[in-house]
C-alpha cells in the first residue's frame, strides 16, 4: 500500500507540469495586446499596452514564458495574481480554507442523509419514502444550482434573514480581525472554537447554512439514487437471503450485511463529490458572495489573470490527484478483497 | 407540460416575483440599522491604496477625500469652482496665486492639519507628494496627469521609449516645485488652462515620515531608480497601508473578502466626521447587493441601469436619478486605416461583397451614412432606459466648450442612401460590404448599438452585411490596440474637468482613442493645442466650437449620449450630494451621517 501511495504522489509534479504547459500553450492563441488587458482596466490606460507588454515579457516567445515561469516557481513564487490582488501563492492560502471548509459542511449531510434515504428507499421500495427520495432526487437535480442558490437566498436571506451571504458579518469580521481573536487554521469554525468564540462560531455557521443548503439540495440527489439501486442489488444477495433465514434482526441484516456491502460504489461516487464540490461551489460562492477558491478561480479565468489561473488549474489538479488516492485507499480499507498495487 | 416543467416555471416564477420586491412589508419603518457606520456594496474592489499606483475608479473612491486630501476641493457639485482644503487659499491672478504669466501657481499650505500617523503637515510633504505621485510613474499608472502639465505635454512619463528612466527626470521635476517657508509653488513649462483643476483631484498629500518609514522613497535623485515603475502594486508601501490627513483613516483592507473598512480621524483639522466608520464591501452579484439594500445591511449599492426596476418602490429606498457624469460613453469609431494582418472581422479585405478594404471607412461618405442610420434616441430608450442626451461631440454637457447648437446628422435612410452611393465611386452600394462589429460580453449597451447597426445596414441593401460578435474585455481592448477591429464602441471618463481631456482622446492624432482609428486632421491638431494654451475663457470656447463642426463634418466618430448617472440609498443616509467629478456616490463621505 505504501508503494502504491507513493508511486501515486510522484505522478503530483507530472501532473503539474501538464496542466500547466497546457494553459500556457493555450493563451498563446491570444495575442500579447490581449493578455496585457488584464493590467488595463479602463480605456484611458490604452497608449500604454506597449510598455505593459514589454514590463510583463508578454510579447516574448512561449517557452520563454513558461521558463520564466517555472524559474519563478523553483523560487516558491506562483507570479502575482491581478484579481485576488495578492500573490498567487497567499491567494491559494487564503481562498482554499474557505471552501474546504464551505465543503465539508455540505459533504457531511450529503453523505449522511443521502445514504441513510437511499437506503431507507430500497428497503422500502415502491412505497412512498421511496416515491417521495425518488421525485425529490430528480426534481432537484434537474434545477441548475444557480436557481437554487438564488431561491436560497431569496428565502433565507431576503424573507427570513437567517442566512445572509458573506464569511461573516461585519462585527465578527471586525472582532476576527482584532488582537483578541487568534487564527491558527483558518476554517472559521474551528478557529472560533479553538478561540471559545461561540458567536463567531454561531455566526459562520449561518454564513455556510445558505450555500451549503443550496449544494446540498442539488449534489445529494445523485448519492441517493446511487445508494438506493446498489442496495436493491444487494437485498437480492443469497448471503441476505441466508442472512434473514438464520433468523437475524432485520435492522441487523440491513445495517450489516446489506449496506456495508452496497457502500462501495458509494464510496467512489463520494470521493468524486467531494472533489466535485471543492471545483463546483463556484456559483453558490458567487451567489453567496463567499471568499472561496472557486469564485476567485472563476473571476481570474474570466480576466485571464495568467498566474492566477496558472495557480489555480496546479492546484486543483493536485486536489484531484489526491481525492482519487484517497478514494482508493478507502476502498482497500471497506473491502479486504481489493488489494493495491 | 410535465410535472418537472411546471414545477421549474413555478419556481421560477416566484423568483422573478421576489427580485422585483416584496410588497406589503412594514419594512419602511424599521430602525436605523449600524447608526453610525455607513456600509457601501459595490462591485470592484480597490487595485491599490497608493494614490501613485492606482488608476481605477474602485480604488480613488475609498482613498480621495477619504483618506488623502487635496490642496484644493470642489465648491459643491460644481467642477470649475474651487474651495481651499489643504492650501489655505485658491490662487488666481488676482490674488497673486497665479503668475502673470499664467506658468506658476502658488499655494500657502495649512498649518497645524496632522496626519494619521500623528506627524504635523509641512510644505515639504507637499512638495514630496506631488513628486512621489509623477515619479513612481508605473506602467499603465496615472503619473502623466501631472508630468505632462507641469513638463508640457510632450512629456508624459518618466521613461523614454526603450524603458529607461529619463537621468534628468528629477532634476525637472525638483526645479518644477519651489518649497518656502510654507509656501509651495509649481512652474509649468507652458500656461495650461486646467491645471486647477487637475489639482482639485491629484494634488493628494500623503506623509513623507510614514511612507519613508515604511520603507518607500526618501524624495531624493539617488534612490528614484529603485522605487520608478513598481512591477507589482504590494511592493509600494502604501498598498494597504495609509497615512493622510482626511476625515478617515484606513483601518484594513481584507483582500479576501473584497472589504476595506475606514474609521473616524478623530485628531481632524475640521469638525470630525459623523460617521465612525466606514465599509466598502465588493459584492459582485446583484442578487445579494439587491437583498442587503432592503435588510438595511447596506446603506448604498451600485446598481446598473438594467437593474434599476428592481431596487424601486422598495420602501425605505431612495434612488436620486438625473445625475450629470463627466462621462461620454459609448462613442463608436470607425477605423479608417485597418490592420489587415490575421484580421476575419473585415472578410475577404476586399470590396467585393464579402468583405471591406482597410481603407473602408476612410471615405467621409461611408461614415456618413452610417451616422445617418444610427438612431441615437431610440438607443437612449432601449439601452439607457430612456435617460441621458443625445451627444453632437467629444465634450460632455454642462463643461466649457459644448456647444448646445451643434449639430448632428438626422437619422434618415433616404440620405444613408445617397451617402452609400456616392461612396468609394459607387461601388459599396453595387457590390455591398460585409464586416464585424465587436462588442465586449455583458456590455449591454454595445451589444446594443452594435445590433442597431447591423439592422438598419441589413435593412438598406441585401448586399450589405454586418456580424456582431462578442468577446472578453482583454480581447476588446487587445484587438482595438492592434488597430483591428473595423468599427468599436468605447467610452472616456474623465481624468478631470476640462474639456481638453476630452478632445485630445476623441480628436487628437495622438489621442487614445484617435490613434486607434487612424483619424489624423492637421488643423483638429492645431486647435486642440491652441485650446490648451488659451487661458481666454470666450476664445477657449469658440475653438472647441470650432472643433464640435470638424467632429460634425469629418465624423469619424458617431458620438452617441451623454451619461446621466443615479444613486440607490437607503433614506436614512444623509449629507449625500452629487458632484460629476465624484467616481463613486461616497467619494466625500466626510459630511454623511445616518438619521
Amino acid at each position: 500500500m505504501a508503494a502504491f501511495i507513493a508511486r501515486r504522489l510522484l505522478l503530483l509534479p507530472l501532473v503539474a507540469f501538464g496542466v500547466t504547459l497546457l494553459i500556457f500553450a493555450l493563451l498563446q492563441f491570444l495575442s500579447p495586446a490581449e493578455r496585457a488587458g488584464l493590467f488595463v482596466t479602463d480605456p484611458r490606460q490604452l497608449s500604454q499596452i506597449g510598455s505593459i507588454i514589454r514590463k510583463y515579457g508578454l510579447d516574448k516567445p512561449v517557452h520563454v514564458q513558461y521558463w520564466n515561469w517555472l524559474k519563478q516557481l523553483a523560487r516558491g513564487d506562483l507570479g502575482w495574481s491581478q484579481t485576488a490582488r495578492m500573490p498567487t501563492a497567499q491567494a491559494i492560502a487564503s481562498f482554499f480554507p474557505a471552501t474546504f471548509e464551505l465543503t465539508f459542511y455540505m459533504f457531511v449531510p450529503i453523505i449522511l442523509i443521502g445514504i441513510w434515504l437511499g437506503t431507507q428507499a430500497a428497503v422500502h421500495k415502491d412505497r412512498f419514502v421511496d416515491h417521495f427520495s425518488r421525485f425529490f432526487a430528480i426534481s432537484l437535480r434537474g434545477l441548475p444550482s444557480f436557481v437554487w442558490g438564488l431561491i436560497v437566498l431569496m428565502a433565507f436571506y431576503g424573507w427570513l434573514g437567517w442566512f445572509p451571504p458573506g464569511r461573516l458579518s461585519l462585527d465578527a469580521e471586525f472582532f476576527v480581525k482584532s488582537a483578541q481573536f487568534h487564527t491558527y487554521t483558518r476554517l472559521m469554525t474551528v478557529d472560533a472554537l479553538l478561540n471559545a468564540q461561540w458567536w463567531i462560531f454561531l455566526d459562520a455557521l449561518r454564513h455556510i447554512a445558505g450555500p451549503a443548503l443550496t449544494l446540498v439540495l442539488v449534489e445529494m440527489a445523485l448519492l441517493v439514487r446511487i445508494t438506493r439501486s446498489s442496495m436493491l442489488e444487494v437485498l437480492r444477495q443469497d448471503y441476505v437471503r441466508t442472512a434473514r433465514a438464520k433468523g437475524l434482526d432485520e435492522p441487523v441484516v440491513i445495517r450489516r450485511h446489506a449496506r456495508r456491502n452496497a457502500l462501495i460504489p458509494v464510496i467512489t461516487l463520494s470521493s468524486l463529490l467531494f472533489v466535485g464540490l471543492l471545483g463546483g461551489v463556484v456559483l453558490a460562492e458567487t451567489i453567496f458572495n463567499f471568499p472561496g477558491i472557486g469564485k476567485w478561480g472563476a473571476e481570474a479565468a474570466v480576466q485571464l489573470d495568467i498566474p492566477g489561473v496558472t495557480g489555480f488549474a496546479m492546484f486543483i489538479a493536485f486536489v484531484t490527484v489526491l481525492g482519487n488516492l484517497a478514494a482508493d485507499v478507502l476502498y482497500a480499507t471497506v473491502d479486504p478483497r481489493i488489494r493495491l498495487q | 407540460m410535465n410535472l418537472k416543467r411546471q414545477l421549474l416555471v413555478l419556481l421560477v416564477f416566484t423568483l422573478a416575483i421576489a427580485l422585483v420586491g416584496i410588497p406589503g412589508s412594514a419594512q419602511g419603518q424599521q430602525p436605523v440599522k449600524n447608526p453610525d457606520t455607513l456600509i457601501i456594496q459595490t462591485i470592484g474592489d480597490p487595485e491599490s491604496l497608493d494614490p501613485s499606483w492606482a488608476y481605477d475608479t474602485a480604488s480613488s473612491a475609498v482613498f480621495l477625500w477619504n483618506i488623502y486630501e487635496t490642496l484644493i476641493f470642489f465648491n459643491g457639485g460644481r467642477t470649475d469652482q474651487y474651495v481651499p482644503m489643504l492650501a489655505t487659499e485658491v490662487p488666481t491672478v488676482a490674488n497673486g496665486g497665479i503668475s502673470k504669466d499664467g506658468r506658476t501657481y502658488t499655494f500657502k499650505v495649512r498649518q497645524g492639519v496632522k496626519f494619521h500617523d500623528g506627524s504635523t503637515m509641512s510644505a515639504d510633504d507637499v512638495k514630496y507628494s506631488l513628486m512621489r505621485f509623477m515619479m513612481m510613474d508605473r506602467d499603465g499608472g496615472p503619473s502623466w496627469i501631472l508630468l505632462a502639465p507641469i513638463l508640457g505635454f510632450e512629456n508624459q512619463a518618466t521613461r523614454d521609449d526603450s524603458g529607461k528612466l529619463i537621468p534628468t527626470i528629477w532634476d525637472q521635476v525638483n526645479r518644477a516645485i519651489q518649497v518656502k517657508g510654507n509656501t509651495v509653488s509649481i512652474t509649468l513649462k507652458r500656461p495650461y488652462g486646467p491645471f486647477l483643476n487637475i489639482l482639485g483631484q491629484w494634488s493628494m498629500v500623503v506623509s513623507k515620515r510614514f511612507v519613508v518609514q515604511n520603507g518607500g522613497w526618501n524624495g531624493t535623485r539617488g534612490t528614484l531608480a529603485k522605487y520608478n515603475n513598481p512591477e507589482k502594486p504590494d511592493v509600494q508601501e502604501l498598498f494597504t497601508k495609509a497615512s493622510g490627513t482626511g476625515p478617515f483613516k484606513l483601518e484594513s483592507w481584507d483582500r479576501a473578502t473584497g472589504t476595506v473598512s475606514l474609521v473616524r480621524n478623530d485628531a481632524y483639522w475640521r469638525a470630525p466626521a459623523k460617521l465612525r466608520r466606514f465599509v466598502v464591501q465588493k459584492v459582485e452579484e446583484f442578487g445579494p447587493r439587491r437583498l442587503a439594500l432592503q435588510n438595511g445591511d447596506a446603506d448604498i449599492i451600485s446598481v446598473s441601469r438594467a437593474d434599476q426596476p428592481a431596487v424601486t418602490g422598495i420602501p425605505g429606498v431612495r434612488i436620486v436619478d438625473d445625475l450629470a457624469e463627466l462621462v461620454n460613453s459609448p462613442a463608436i469609431f470607425m477605423n479608417l486605416n485597418v490592420v489587415t494582418e490575421g484580421n476575419p472581422d473585415i472578410g475577404s479585405g476586399r470590396l467585393d461583397g464579402n468583405g471591406v478594404p482597410p481603407n473602408f471607412f476612410a471615405d467621409v461618405h461611408v461614415r456618413r451614412a452610417f451616422a445617418h442610420l444610427f438612431d441615437r434616441d431610440r438607443w437612449i430608450r432601449e439601452a439607457a432606459r430612456g435617460k441621458g442626451r443625445v451627444a453632437n461631440g467629444p465634450i460632455p454637457v454642462g463643461m466649457l466648450g459644448y456647444n448646445p447648437k451643434g449639430k448632428w446628422y438626422e437619422v434618415s435612410t433616404e440620405r444613408a442612401i445617397a451617402e452609400f452611393k456616392e461612396a468609394h465611386g459607387g461601388q459599396v452600394w453595387e457590390r455591398g460590404f460585409k464586416f464585424s462589429i465587436l462588442f465586449n460580453t455583458g456590455n449591454v449597451g454595445r451589444q446594443t448599438a452594435a445590433q442597431m447597426i447591423k439592422e438598419a445596414a441589413e435593412a438598406l441593401n441585401p448586399k450589405f452585411k454586418i456580424d456582431v460578435r462578442s468577446v472578453t474585455w482583454s480581447s476588446y481592448l487587445g484587438l482595438m490596440n492592434s488597430k483591428k477591429l473595423p468599427m468599436f464602441l468605447v467610452g472616456w471618463a474623465a481624468d478631470y474637468a476640462d474639456p481638453d481631456n476630452f478632445v485630445v482622446p476623441f480628436m487628437h492624432s495622438t489621442g487614445t482613442f484617435t490613434g486607434r482609428q487612424g483619424y489624423k486632421n492637421a488643423e483638429v491638431d492645431k486647435l486642440i493645442e491652441q485650446a490648451a494654451l488659451e487661458t481666454d475663457t470666450k476664445k477657449r470656447e469658440a475653438i472647441y466650437f470650432r472643433l464640435q463642426e470638424i467632429a460634425f463634418q469629418d465624423v469619424p466618430t458617431i458620438y452617441i449620449y451623454y451619461l446621466v448617472n443615479f444613486v440607490v440609498m437607503r433614506s436614512w443616509v444623509k449629507g449625500w450630494y452629487h458632484n460629476p467629478i465624484f467616481f463613486e456616490p461616497y467619494q466625500h463621505a466626510y459630511r454623511f451621517f445616518k438619521g
